[in-house]
């Protein structure tokens, strides 16, 4: 969207407890592994910034993180 | 151990189980929240700080690596560590090996997952639901509150959904056990374990454990697609897992998957009924049951809290905290503070703030079952007025003795202008 700020967020597999709130928020950005039950970014991991502030706040383990801002 | 400061004088008692016969005592925590800084609660061994507000209970829940869940225990009193290490599940473990133990069933409960559940969930409400209607009510916990979680753990278990009576009077006993009156004698279920070896001290968690145990033997040589398969799997196969954290888990599972759901429904019930209007607006419009399902669990807060202990000296609210100290989080407090939500003593079925701790404060622990429960409490709310069904109370509730879990015994409903 015009003038929205978008930043690219990565997860932190070793932190990561598969609780799938990310996957809920945000199903176009993370995926679930079934077997392994760890997260990731699937595609190039942007979000507009109030969006992305959401799931690092509400992922239980800390395990978002915004890596590239102000793309 | 900390020194008692001089405000701890003054401190509200919140522990005395007794006290929660009569529902959980909101003006003393009111008190509490009202004071600043952390207060210092006195209790058998020692004492605790009194974590009651909003933003420490969440500080406190989010920072795992100040705030162990490992050490001591996640209850109010210590545990000598031999029974620390035979008692441990996952909700006593810190990383890594809460990260080990908690993949292995995370899985089954992500909301994606949790949503194929669905229809069963709403088949299991409605059977439960006609019953209630065409008997013409009767005891809400149960003819609908306890039941209904506990079939649907079981289903997804792999147990015999036949068992599940024998189980919830389990599940029952280990409620008395978190009071200070056991009802049953050491050696009920055969249990020849010393108490303090036991989850909850309870005889019962021997017969959990037996059963568990005898689930796991069947599963052993005919795994299907279920969860006890898979924990067998993890345990015998991969040695993820080892057997006493397999009984432990299995214990957790059942208990935490039933109890405390029921818990949700028995409160919501009595909700429901005490406040028409509010139901009312929701029948009016079904949009308002997400939002209602999210009030009826911070109304409710069945977990009422959990402790954790200080890895090392800290601070939180200017008080500083030693390492070793107890830090208990009152959920059942945070739920009602009144900085966070607005009129927290009204119950509002469109309250805008969902952020609530009926699951816990958020961190590593936060619950397990969170959207199997929200589930749960949504299609009964769904299938409720689907039915146009209204309750009534006909009796006052009989709650547990206990000031861990909000417990209601039995509580007398009736549909008023129900599906006849
Ligand atoms: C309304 C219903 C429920 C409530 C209010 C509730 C509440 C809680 C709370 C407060 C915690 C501790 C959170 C923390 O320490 O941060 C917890 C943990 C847990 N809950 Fe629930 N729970 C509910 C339903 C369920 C269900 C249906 C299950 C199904 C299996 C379940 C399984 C668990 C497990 C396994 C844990 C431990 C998680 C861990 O330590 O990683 N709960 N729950
Ligand atoms: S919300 Fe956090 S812990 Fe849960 S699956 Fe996503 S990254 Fe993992």
């Amino acid at each position: 969207m015009a003038g929205e700020e978008m930043v690219r967020v990565a997860v932190d597999q070793e932190l990561c407890i598969g609780a799938g709130v990310c996957e809920l928020l945000e199903p176009e950005v993370f995926e679930l592994d079934n077997d392994i039950v760890i997260s990731s970014v699937t595609g190039d991991g942007l979000l507009p910034r109030a969006r992305a502030d959401v799931v690092v706040d509400r992922c239980p383990s800390r395990a978002i993180a915004i890596v590239e801002e102000e793309l | 151990m900390a020194p008692p400061s001089a405000a701890a004088v003054d401190t509200p008692n919140v522990t005395d189980p007794s006290l929660y016969l009569e529902g959980i005592p909101h003006d003393r925590f009111a008190q509490i929240r009202a004071t600043p800084g952390l207060a210092w609660h006195p209790y058998e061994d020692g004492g605790f700080w009194a974590v009651t507000r909003h933003a420490e209970v969440r500080h406190v829940s989010r920072n795992p690596e100040l705030f162990s869940s490992a050490i001591g225990h996640t209850n109010l009193w210590d545990l000598e560590a031999d029974a620390l290490e035979a008692r441990r599940s996952l909700i006593d473990t810190d990383a890594p090996d809460h990260t080990r133990l908690r993949r292995l069933v995370a899985g089954a409960f992500t909301p994606k997952n949790i949503r194929r559940w669905e229809e069963t969930v709403r088949a299991i409400t409605g059977e439960l639901l006609d019953e209630f209607v065409a008997q013409g009510g009767g005891d809400w916990v149960d003819m609908v509150a306890a039941p209904l979680p506990i079939q649907v753990i079981l289903t997804m278990l792999g147990v015999p959904t036949d068992d599940a009576d024998y189980l919830v009077e389990l599940s029952n006993y280990l409620v008395e056990g978190t009071g200070d009156a056991q009802s049953i004698p050491p050696d009920a279920f055969g249990n020849t374990t010393e108490l303090r070896l036991l989850p909850f001290n309870s005889p019962a968690s021997h017969a959990l454990f037996e059963y568990g145990e005898g689930m796991r033997q069947q599963r052993q040589n005919d795994l299907r697609d279920d969860l006890v398969s898979h924990l067998v799997q993890a345990e015998s196969e991969d040695e993820r897992m080892s057997r006493n954290e397999y009984r432990n888990m299995f214990h957790l599972l059942v208990f935490a998957g039933n109890e405390t759901t029921r818990t949700a429904i028995s409160h919501g019930g009595m909700a429901l009924a005490a406040f028409p209007d509010e139901w009312g607006r929701v029948l009016a419009d079904p949009g308002l049951i997400d939002s209602a399902a999210e009030e009826i669990l911070r109304w409710a807060t069945p977990v009422m809290h959990m402790r954790r202990t200080a890895t090392t000296d800290t601070e939180l609210a200017g008080t500083s905290i030693s390492e070793g100290d107890k830090v208990v989080m009152w959920y059942a407090s945070a739920n009602r503070d009144e900085a966070v939500f607005e009129d927290p003593f009204r119950f509002d079925v469109s309250r805008a703030n969902s952020d609530h701790f009926a699951f816990g404060g958020g961190g590593p622990h936060l619950c397990l079952g969170a959207f199997l429960a929200r589930l749960e409490v949504t299609v009964l709310l769904e299938e409720m007025a689907k039915r146009s069904i209204r309750l009534e109370q006909t009796s006052e509730p009989v709650r547990a003795r206990s000031n861990f879990v909000h417990g209601v015994l039995s509580v007398g409903m009736q549909p008023a202008g129900g599906t006849n």
